[in-house]
């Protein structure tokens, strides 16, 4: 393996790990905001917050630990065939299908970035990617405020709270991204594997 | 293309896509995903990513991970083992009186938590030795534990109806209390088997011998204190779900809080314990939300594209049957493929095929989903490749080989189909106790 793969594996594997350990514990974020819910309902008002919250969280816990989840081999194949092979045969198989598996992906994200355009205020005879492009060069040329004048109407969650709701879909590209990044290494992974080369 | 080809190209190469061995939700989005850039025209693309929204704005999903956890902090923990202890000394001097207390221990545990990998690992682990240490069959323990595990996913709170309530837009309250009277007869049914069983052939489950029984009354008691535990668990999550305090996420979070304070209390939450029941709930609630992720873009585009319609009108029209005859027919075709599909692929893919179908006959949909989990039950654990077999292989003593394991579920899944079948034919089993709460 060419040493800038292997340092692309290494690199992609403990970013990953990171943000999936840190997501890991967002269990008791999700326990916490479930019962502060709980609390003020029976005792004061209830707060109309907590829902949503909740849900954001579960977003986060979801999306940003699924590499983490792949590194932990725990996405169920379906072992009928599979389960029989040996090792070298499963490497063959899964660095052709795990294309399926990225075009996937792809197409999430590319909904994903649409739709995160959208609760920007992405104005309706612009396209995504210009929209994006002239937004983040807004903001390395002109500063902060600049960019923020190029948002149009941002959107909101329809509940009684109003949440917006860039940051749930921000978060959700970012997450299909790095399992992007990260199926990506298990493609290096295999080639490794077909090579004899364990990784 | 017609209805008819959509829908059998769709199946067919999702099929074809899972025997790849691809992990689950990439083969199911791949299909989904090709057919909407393909078939569906435009904003076909985005579809797969609305299911996204869709999946956070599900409220009772927030469930998932805090049964899961539940049951890992349980299982983990080992807390569950004095349970065990107790039913051991209660029940051990009838015949066969091991086989019928662990039975009674997995409806415990099912009481607890939603999945039935928690009382699978309990049952190996501790159960499993003590009994065959004490000269049960082999073949006879290894069906309990099976069977009794089961019954996880059908009392409440079972992770498996929360899924189901999803595909089928069902309230999850009426669904769980539907499967209580159902879980229980099954375990009644279970535990009549075993009884009868051991009368007649008394060296399958002999009784304990003469000096084990000898334990004082005043220990007997202690005993029973274990017996606490989920009661105190089932009630904090029950009674302010029922009496309308909290909702059903909001119990499920009471449930999670309640398991791991109990394992703190018990002085058995320690790193390792902490560390490993945290990490498997991140991998287990990434797996399932993935592949509901992806099973709800399959299913979305399946749908638009017409291809429930075109099944539908394949059993209705073109093979002219008659709803029960169609009932009875998915019913088996889902065994079947419950024989050779992995569990929750299977759960996610079946479902949004049948559900409609079901409810287009005019059957009621609360009663389909008990009916729907007790399939999946005996779809679990039929050879050759139930999903439950493996594990029990995973975790059973090396002296149980996987020929004991397929031999040993064959009566439980009998009555597992008699269970099913007396559900079919009187649906007041599964509906009474939902209709009366409810006061439909």
């Amino acid at each position: 393996m060419p040493k800038p793969v292997l340092a692309y594996i290494r690199a992609i594997d403990a970013m990953n790990r990171f943000i999936g350990r840190i997501a890991m514990y967002l269990i008791f974020v999700l326990v916490g905001v479930l019962l502060w819910s709980s609390i003020s309902k029976t005792l004061f008002s209830p707060s109309h917050w907590t829902l949503e919250t909740a849900q954001f969280v579960m977003v986060a816990y979801y999306v940003l630990g699924g590499p983490y989840s792949i590194q932990l081999g725990s996405n169920v194949r379906m072992d009928l065939f599979y389960g029989g092979w040996s090792n070298k045969q499963k490497a063959w198989m899964d660095a052709f299908t795990v294309f399926f598996l990225m075009f996937y992906l792809g197409v999430l994200l590319y909904g994903g970035l649409s739709s995160f355009a959208y609760s920007l205020g992405q104005p309706y005879n612009v396209g995504t990617y210009e929209f994006f492009g002239d937004l983040i060069r807004t903001l390395f040329t002109q500063g902060f405020d600049a960019a923020g004048e190029k948002l149009g109407h941002l959107e909101r969650s329809s509940t009684a709270w109003r949440p917006h709701l860039w940051p749930v879909k921000s978060l959700l590209c970012l997450g299909i991204f790095l399992m992007l990044l990260q199926c990506l290494a298990e493609l290096f992974r295999d080639l490794g594997r077909i090579k004899g080369e364990a990784i | 293309m017609s209805y008819d080809m959509i829908a059998i190209l769709m199946f067919a190469s999702m099929m074809l896509m899972l025997l790849t061995g691809q992990r689950v939700f990439g083969a199911i989005g791949f299909v989904g995903a090709a057919a909407g850039m393909l078939l569906w025209g435009t904003g076909g693309v985005e579809i797969p990513f609305s299911a996204a929204m869709k999946l956070m704005k599900w409220y009772p999903l927030l469930t998932l991970p805090m049964f899961i956890f539940m049951g890992y902090v349980l299982s983990e923990s080992k807390i569950a083992d004095d349970l065990y202890k107790m039913f051991h000394v209660w029940m051990g001097p009838v015949k066969g009186g091991l086989a019928i207390g662990t039975i009674g221990l997995m409806v415990l545990i099912s009481a607890m938590n939603g999945l039935s990998v928690a009382g699978m690992a309990i049952g190996a682990t501790i159960a499993l030795p003590e009994l065959l240490r004490r000269g049960y069959d082999k073949i006879m323990v290894t069906g309990v534990i099976q069977a009794g595990s089961s019954l996880g996913i059908l009392v409440p709170p079972s992770v498996v109806l929360v899924l189901y309530a999803m595909i089928a837009r069902q309230p999850v309250g009426q669904l769980w209390l539907a499967g209580v009277v159902p879980g229980l007869m099954m375990a009644t049914m279970f535990i009549i088997y075993i009884y009868v069983r051991c009368r007649l052939q008394p060296e399958l489950g002999p009784p304990l011998p003469e000096e084990e029984r000898n334990v004082s009354m005043a220990e007997k008691l202690r005993l029973l204190r274990a017996g606490l535990l989920p009661l105190v668990i089932f009630a904090a999550m029950m009674v302010p779900f029922v009496k309308g305090w909290t909702s059903l996420v909001e119990s499920s979070a009471i449930g999670a809080m309640t398991a791991f304070l109990a394992a703190i209390v018990k002085g058995r939450m320690t790193r390792a314990v902490f560390e490993t029941s945290v990490r498997s709930t991140l991998a287990i609630s990434c797996m399932f939300m993935w592949i509901i992720l992806a099973a709800l873009g399959f299913g979305a585009i399946f749908d638009g594209l017409g291809a429930v319609k075109a099944i539908e009108s394949l059993f209705t029209d073109q093979l002219n049957l008659n709803p029960w005859m169609i009932l009875i027919l998915m019913q088996l075709s889902f065994i079947v493929m419950g024989t050779f599909l992995d569990d929750t692929a299977m759960l996610v893919i079946v479902a949004p095929l049948y559900v409609p179908l079901v409810g287009e006959l005019g059957f009621d949909l609360i009663w389909y989903g008990v009916l729907y989990t007790i399939t999946t039950q005996i779809a679990y654990m039929t050879p050759p490749f139930g999903y439950n077999l493996f594990l029990m292989r995973a975790m059973a003593p090396p002296e149980i080989g996987l020929r004991d394991i397929y031999i040993s579920i064959i009566p439980f899944a009998l009555v597992m189909v008699v269970a099913l079948s007396l559900v079919m034919i009187f649906p007041q089993i599964a509906l009474w106790l939902p209709d009366y709460v409810y006061g439909k």
